[in-house]
């Protein structure tokens, strides 16, 4: 057994060169645990990735937006292309945008309406938004449709830290599911809504239900789209950001095993932050630091024997700005090598 | 009629019987008899069992590995422990349909063999006299009840037997209960005297002093 363990990790290159040459790839994700860099790895690789595509947009779905950090610009919800680039944009969004945003984007339509229909639109809008994660769905929903308009060949998304990412994930599923149930309400009960409404004279705004409806199962078809796609390991990766330490790992295992069964393809990890002192130093906390880093990372090489590994030293400075990103994104094709 | 007049009884003692052993004890049993015959379920119970074993070898080696010294072969086995509860779960849901079905089944059956039958043999045999009773034993209202509710006037009806008999039987196994009870504490009061006296003296009192204020009243 040890023998094919070890020809497969001959055979995988500790290097992110099969993600970039991968021509069919639609969406990637970059997530991790907090604070091991997943914003400095997804701006590298979109640097990376530049290189070789038409188009490439980076978002961020992190409530604590690095980006703008990053790249010392500032970043809105709308794609603004980056400094210095001429095909790679980037936007933040927030996950956590309530519903109440969403009827604000809506227009005054919508607000009104649920204000006018008093009793029966809250209750209609408590219905629909007491299925768990809807809201943030929603909102997910309206940023898939925005990203689908903008065409880009290539989106990476800089995701929270895990539980975040997760969830972020399972809001395709979540939503189809609420949609679907939401529909089949309206099936059963539209006639008696409609006779209800109809009495005064359709939805305030000018809107009739059917129209809500309608516009509600095209939404409902962007999603399954869109979850079909992230479901195919042609279009969809999922790149794993790690420290070799224990809690970074355990989280990085947790998460690989849901994003199995969630049926997204992962086959990279990314160990950050490596110490690589030299051979003739006498700082004892850098050997020690050392000594339990290769411990963490013979066991990743064990676990993962199916995973391009990728590890990247820390640096002794913050990486920050384009410059400093393009020189750190270099390592993340070409293997870094320790000095002697 | 001696065997109908024994069929009652039998079946009144049955009824009594599965009423104190308990009709969830008997499914139990049956089900488990049921798994021991080449049965459709009996290799998913045994599936079952296996998959427990493994769950809990998993767990055990786990938790005797190191995950901070021995990361890699710890995840495997949380791996393979994931895999083996989910495994698991799904046989228990699946067994759990069919134990459903077939406790279903067995309950109807024990209803129809049991009140089922009480209640269409009292039926059938609603008019057949069980028993001539000698004229002139009891007074003419008693044998009214007695034939109740159509069987012919001065006999004894198939109901007035069947309660007859569940009543007997009730009090015979409320008898030897007693008993029994009385049997184990004559043999507990010949081992330990000495508490055992004392206590009952108290109680002795107590009861005397209940007994008393009923009296008054």
């Amino acid at each position: 057994m040890s023998a094919a363990v070890d020809a497969d990790s001959d055979n995988l290159e500790p290097s992110l060169q099969s993600i970039i040459s991968q021509k069919s790839l639609r969406w990637i994700f970059v997530g991790g645990k907090g604070g091991v860099g997943k914003t400095t790895t997804s701006c590298s690789l979109a640097i990376q990735l530049a290189k070789v595509r038409k188009s490439v947009l980076l978002i961020s779905t992190d409530p604590a937006h690095n980006l703008s950090d990053a790249f010392s610009q500032k970043f809105g919800k709308e794609a603004r292309l980056i400094d210095g680039f001429t095909n790679l944009s980037a936007m933040e969004i927030d996950p956590n945008g309530s519903i109440q945003d969403l009827l604000k984007e809506g227009g005054e339509g919508a607000e009104q309406a649920m204000q006018e229909m008093g009793g029966i639109g809250s209750m209609m809008q408590d219905l629909a938004f007491s299925i768990p994660g809807v809201d943030e769905a929603m909102s997910f929903a309206e940023v898939l449709k925005q990203v689908k308009s903008l065409s880009y060949e290539l989106i990476i998304f800089d995701t929270a830290p895990t539980g975040h990412t997760l969830r972020f994930l399972q809001f395709p599923t979540v939503m189809e599911k609420a949609l679907a149930k939401l529909s089949q309400l309206s099936t059963q009960f539209g006639p008696m809504l409609n006779s209800v409404i109809g009495a005064r004279g359709g939805l305030p705004g000018g809107q009739q239900l059917d129209e809500v409806l309608a516009k509600m199962e095209s939404l409902r078809e962007t999603i399954g789209e869109v979850n079909t796609q992230f479901k195919n390991a042609d279009m969809t990766t999922f790149v794993c950001v790690c420290i070799p330490e224990f809690l970074s790992l355990y989280e990085t295992e947790r998460m690989i095993q849901e994003l199995t069964s969630y049926e997204i393809d992962t086959h990279a990890i990314v160990v950050n932050q490596l110490l690589f002192p030299k051979k003739s130093n006498d700082c004892e906390q850098c050997n020690a630091r050392r000594k339990m880093q290769k411990k963490y990372l013979e066991q990743i090489e064990e676990l993962y024997d199916e995973f391009n590994v990728v590890k990247m030293p820390l640096l002794v400075e913050e990486v920050r700005g384009k410059e400093k990103l393009e020189s750190f994104s270099e390592m993340l094709v070409h293997p870094y090598q320790p000095p002697e | 009629m001696p065997s109908l007049l024994l069929t009652i009884f039998i079946l009144q003692l049955t009824i009594h019987l599965i009423n104190t052993v308990g009709a969830t004890a008997i499914d139990e049993l049956l089900w488990t008899l049921y798994n021991t015959l080449p049965t459709r379920t009996r290799s998913a119970v045994q599936d079952s069992k296996t998959l427990r074993a493994e769950v809990v070898r998993l767990r055990k080696e786990m938790t005797a590995t190191s995950s901070q010294d021995e990361f890699a072969k710890w995840a495997k086995l949380r791996r393979g422990h994931d895999k083996a509860v989910a495994k698991y779960d799904d046989n228990a849901n699946a067994l759990k349909t069919h134990r459903q079905t077939f406790t279903r089944i067995t309950t109807t059956l024990r209803y129809l063999g049991t009140n089922g039958l009480r209640l269409l043999l009292q039926f059938y045999f609603a008019k057949t006299p069980l028993f001539w009773i000698p004229t002139g034993w009891v007074p003419n209202y008693a044998a009214f009840l007695l034939a109740f509710p159509r069987a012919p006037r001065g006999s004894v009806s198939v109901q007035v037997w069947g309660i007859a008999c569940a009543t007997v039987v009730q009090m015979v196994f409320a008898a030897g209960a007693a008993a029994w009870v009385l049997l184990m504490r004559g043999r507990e009061e010949g081992v330990g005297m000495g508490k055992q006296g004392r206590r009952k003296e108290e109680e002795g009192v107590a009861m005397g002093g209940g007994g008393e204020g009923k009296k008054e009243i």
